[in-house]
């Protein structure tokens, strides 16, 4: 391929009636869109339904290829109606549809514009009533962030246009336009221009058009895989902030994760190209920016061009008689404004509920104040500007590295400002750099910085946003590195060929090859079950669009009328002879508070009692009461006696959710009256990082300590009911090893006293997190404080996550889960039956 | 025809491209699609047809589809002299 792609040869391109590709162009591009659509199955790129989305996607380009351009407009609505059926089904995808054609209706009735601006407003209204749920609706709640993507901006922008513009109409260009074919998968979707849209259609050589969809596409997918990297392996929560270089990391990591929104907007973009519309980059090199101003306009630029078109320019031109700098300044600063306000706004579309958080307006006031003064600077010495590409020099060079990286860095602060929940925790985070800290953790900056640069510069376009069609004439450079990446990126997902890279890098393909959640967001999940979190409402978290999915009143056992407030340090406990009807069964207490069936105080004779603590999946969250494990086991060693001598089991379940190690130990003084002969502590992960933070919140709020020992942690490290939880999470850090140890120290002597033997279960969650680092940890500290340790890590291995969960939001174990556990502890307790199960006589 | 182009060609070469080959600005250049004007750009280059062509230009018409060349920019000023 001499001058392009097999087919496109220059000079005679222009030969080809419009829409018309050359049959080996269209092979040839057929064929990466099959290496794409491995990838995109192998890493699992965004969802199942994406999946789904791609194939039809692909299949419906090679037909639409060949039709003759009068039917493409037709085919491409058609399609895009199927994918929305595919995804959502036909029913809801019938409901989607009929909101969309009622809004659309409204933008052409025959009546004065504003008093169609006016019916959509009302409609608007009475939308986001059953948005809130005022009133039931007969469609799913699936269908309302999707409804609101479609036309939450882009009934905007049509009005507008049909206000301006002398273009006839046409139905089936207005039904592209609102219910665009990849839009069905992604709530958050570029500001797609109408006016841009249409002129843009096969403007150019569709072989030309095809290929730039590609390379977008092939950009997406780098984009999103690089996104993977920085999310699961450089994330790091606040608390984690200890050092300079760990700051450094936090901040750049969270800028990065932008990246998987440009990656999204590049894939859809690339998609729509497929279909002929020639859009311009919705992204560009944004890392790269060498001044605010650069910034903005190279990050979503569709979105900057958007409040360009509606805010910006009927505003200068307006005001333009109160002088240039005037005119600019309040423009740009109503733009700012206008920016923060529909962000909140398409929030509520997306999720129901307003966005409005001090970090937030502050970011984008911040943002505005820089870009302004850039502005200006910008008016009055002008910016450097060239049609062909300049001349290298060391001290230009130089000069734009130091410019770039003056801003990189700049952003990257005021992004971790956007991200933080509040003005406290963020500036809690620079107190690492001036906190005397511990040996940090392995910083990662290099490391970012390199992905940073790997993922924005790859297929670049020589400067400017539309030139990928320009550059085709020279080297075609964008379409050689769209085929390296896909070949690449195809053959790294191959198992046989991963597993060559040796254990590390095997492990490392394989973790990107599957969208979880990140072991920080686990950890968010985690405390999302029993508060409300700020730190979710994030556009670009996968928590959030997990969150998204999640029911309203899902379980929730505070508000299911379970719990009390105790008034000391255990601070809440089960209800006692309370019982409640759940969508997973019924939750009954007994009379000691606990769930699980009716007790004697005292033991029968020969019976032999365990005392199991743990917390919510113990106690067995999301599951009937006969299907939590400690029920399964308790049934299976009286059908299956482990040891002989005993004439019955009994296993008193006393977890609590949501209880942390410090307040097992305060369980431990209720477990004595009720004869138990072994304590099972179960350690479900995060036993160390749970320590901390319950010490943390309980000085915070000021709940009395009653351990001696635990008061002087938080003396030692400065932790007072003032100090503010990212500071007191981040000083109480260095400790956690001697608070776990101590807790461990002080369950087994109290079980010493009461000559019960300790027992730690080590639980697995079901998907990888923070546990898996803390494991071994624990399991040490624990056998070396002298408990028996059952360690179960292995129970769930082969089978899928998924299968095991109760949902995507909710990662505690369900039925079956239980009855994993269960056989893995039953088994367990027979193996090590000699030092579990002391005869009867022994105690005497 | 030609002076108008002539003169929008003479400023946006001095205002936005300095020491840029005249060669390289042809009436076909794409300038708002290809990055040479934006925003603060197209609102000065706005301001000074305005004030040599006492025309007046609306704020729907900055755009790429009035003023991405400088074929379309002559269009633009033509159609209102």
């Amino acid at each position: 391929m001499p001058n392009g792609i097999p087919g496109v040869r220059r000079g005679r391109a222009s030969a080809l009636p419009p829409g018309r590709v050359r049959v080996a162009t269209f092979v040839f591009i057929l064929a990466q869109l099959a290496l794409l659509g491995v990838i995109i199955r192998q890493f699992q790129i965004e969802s199942a339904a994406f999946v789904r989305l791609a194939v039809l996607t692909f299949a419906g380009f090679a037909v639409h290829a060949w039709l003759p351009l009068r039917w493409r407009l037709h085919f491409f609505v058609a399609l895009s109606l199927a994918g929305i059926a595919l995804v959502l089904g036909v029913q809801e995808g019938a409901w989607l549809v009929l909101l969309g054609l009622v809004l659309i209706v409204l933008c052409h009735l025959p009546i004065p514009f504003w008093g169609r601006v006016a019916a959509i407003a009302v409609v608007g209204l009475a939308l986001a009533g059953l948005r809130v749920e005022l009133v039931s609706v007969p469609w799913s709640r699936a269908i309302w962030p999707i409804l609101g993507s479609m036309f939450m901006f882009r009934l905007i922008v049509y009005l507008y246009d049909l206000r301006h513009d002398t273009a006839p109409f046409s139905l089936s260009r207005s039904l592209a336009y609102f219910f665009l074919l990849p839009n069905i998968c992604f709530p958050l979707f570029p500001v797609v221009d109408f006016k841009t849209f249409r002129r843009t259609y096969f403007d150019a050589d569709a072989g030309r058009i095809y290929q730039t969809g590609v390379d977008w596409m092939a950009r997406g997918v780098v984009h999103l895989i690089c996104y993977r990297f920085v999310y699961y392996y450089a994330t790091l929560s606040p608390a984690e902030v200890q050092s300079p270089a760990t700051f450094g990391q936090f901040v750049v990591a969270n800028f990065l994760l932008y990246l998987r929104v440009s990656g999204q907007f590049h894939l859809i973009v690339g998609m729509l190209y497929l279909f002929g519309f020639r859009l311009p980059e919705t992204h560009h090199r944004y890392y790269f920016a060498a001044s605010f101003t650069d910034f903005w306009r190279r990050i979503n630029i569709y979105w900057k061009d958007f409040m360009l078109k509606i805010f910006f320019n009927p505003l200068y031109f307006r005001l333009k008689r109160l002088g240039p700098e005037r005119a600019l300044v309040i423009s740009t600063l109503v733009v700012f404004f206008a920016t923060w306000a529909l962000h909140a706004y398409q929030w509520f579309w997306l999720r129901g509920s307003v966005l409005l958080i001090w970090t937030d307006a502050a970011f984008w006031a911040i943002l505005a104040g820089l870009v302004v003064v850039n502005a200006l600077y910008e008016t009055r010495h002008g910016r450097a500007r060239r049609i062909a590409a300049g001349t290298w020099t060391l001290r230009g060079a130089a000069g734009s590295t130091l410019k770039v990286a003056a801003t990189f860095a700049s952003i990257c602060l005021l992004w971790s400002l956007w991200t933080s929940d509040s003005f406290t925790s963020w500036f809690a985070l620079w107190g690492a750099l001036f906190d005397p800290a511990p040996p940090g953790k392995n910083a990662l900056l290099p490391v970012l910085t390199a992905v940073a640069v790997l993922a924005v510069s790859g297929g670049g376009t020589g400067g400017r946003p539309p030139a990928a069609v320009r550059g085709w004439r020279r080297v075609p450079w964008p379409t050689l590195t769209s085929v390296l990446s896909l070949v690449i990126l195809s053959l790294l997902g191959i198992q046989a060929v991963y597993v060559k890279l040796g254990p590390a890098g095997a492990s490392m393909i394989n973790s990107l090859r599957s969208g979880q959640l990140s072991r920080t967001d686990m950890a968010l999940l985690e405390r999302g079950y029993y508060e409300d979190l700020i730190r979710v409402d994030r556009f670009n978290s996968q928590l959030w669009e997990v969150y998204m999915n999640k029911p309203q009143n899902w379980l929730d056992v505070q508000g299911l009328g379970l719990e009390r407030f105790t008034g000391d340090f255990r601070q809440k406990e089960l209800i006692p002879s309370t019982g409640v009807q759940t969508r997973f069964g019924p939750i009954h207490t007994n009379r000691w508070g606990m769930r699980d069936r009716d007790y004697e105080r005292t033991p029968a004779p020969g019976a032999y009692r365990i005392a199991l603590l743990g917390a919510s999946t113990v106690m067995g969250w999301g599951v009937g009461d006969d299907e939590v494990f400690e029920a399964l086991v308790e049934r299976r060693l009286n059908e299956s006696p482990p040891a002989p001598g005993f004439s019955r089991y009994e296993i008193l379940n006393l977890a609590v959710p949501g209880y942390e190690p410090l307040q097992q130990l305060a369980v431990l003084d209720k477990v004595w009256e009720f004869g138990a002969r072994a304590i099972f502590h179960v350690a479900a992960g995060r036993e160390l990082l749970g320590a901390v933070q319950n010490l943390a919140t309980s000085i915070i709020k000021g709940v009395p300590i009653p351990y001696p020992f635990l008061r002087d942690v938080a003396r030692r490290a400065g932790v007072d009911e003032k100090t503010d939880e990212t500071t007191a999470l981040r000083r109480l850090e260095p400790y956690r090893g001697e608070i776990i140890s101590w807790v461990y120290g002080e369950m087994v002597r109290s079980c010493r006293e009461h000559r019960a033997v300790p027992v730690l279960v080590f639980l697995p969650h079901i998907y990888p997190g923070i546990w898996q680092q803390e494991a071994a940890e624990v399991i040490e500290r624990a056998r070396a404080a002298g408990f028996v340790v059952l360690d179960l890590q292995g129970i769930y291995r082969g089978i899928p996550g998924a299968d095991l969960r109760l949902a995507e939001w909710d990662a505690h174990p369900n039925v079956r889960g239980h009855q994993i556990i269960a056989a893995g502890l039953y088994e367990a307790i027979v193996q090590n039956a000699g030092q579990l199960i002391a005869a009867p006589e022994a105690r005497k | 025809m030609n002076h108008i182009s002539d003169a929008i060609k003479e400023y946006i070469l001095s205002e936005f491209l300095p020491g840029e080959d005249p060669a390289n600005l042809t009436a076909t250049t794409p300038l708002i699609t290809g990055a040479i004007l934006d925003s603060l750009a197209t609102i000065k280059l706005v301001a000074f047809l305005e004030e040599r062509f006492k025309i007046t230009i609306q704020a729907h018409e900055a755009d790429a589809d009035h003023m991405d060349t400088i074929a379309e920019i002559t269009k633009l000023v033509t159609s209102k002299m």
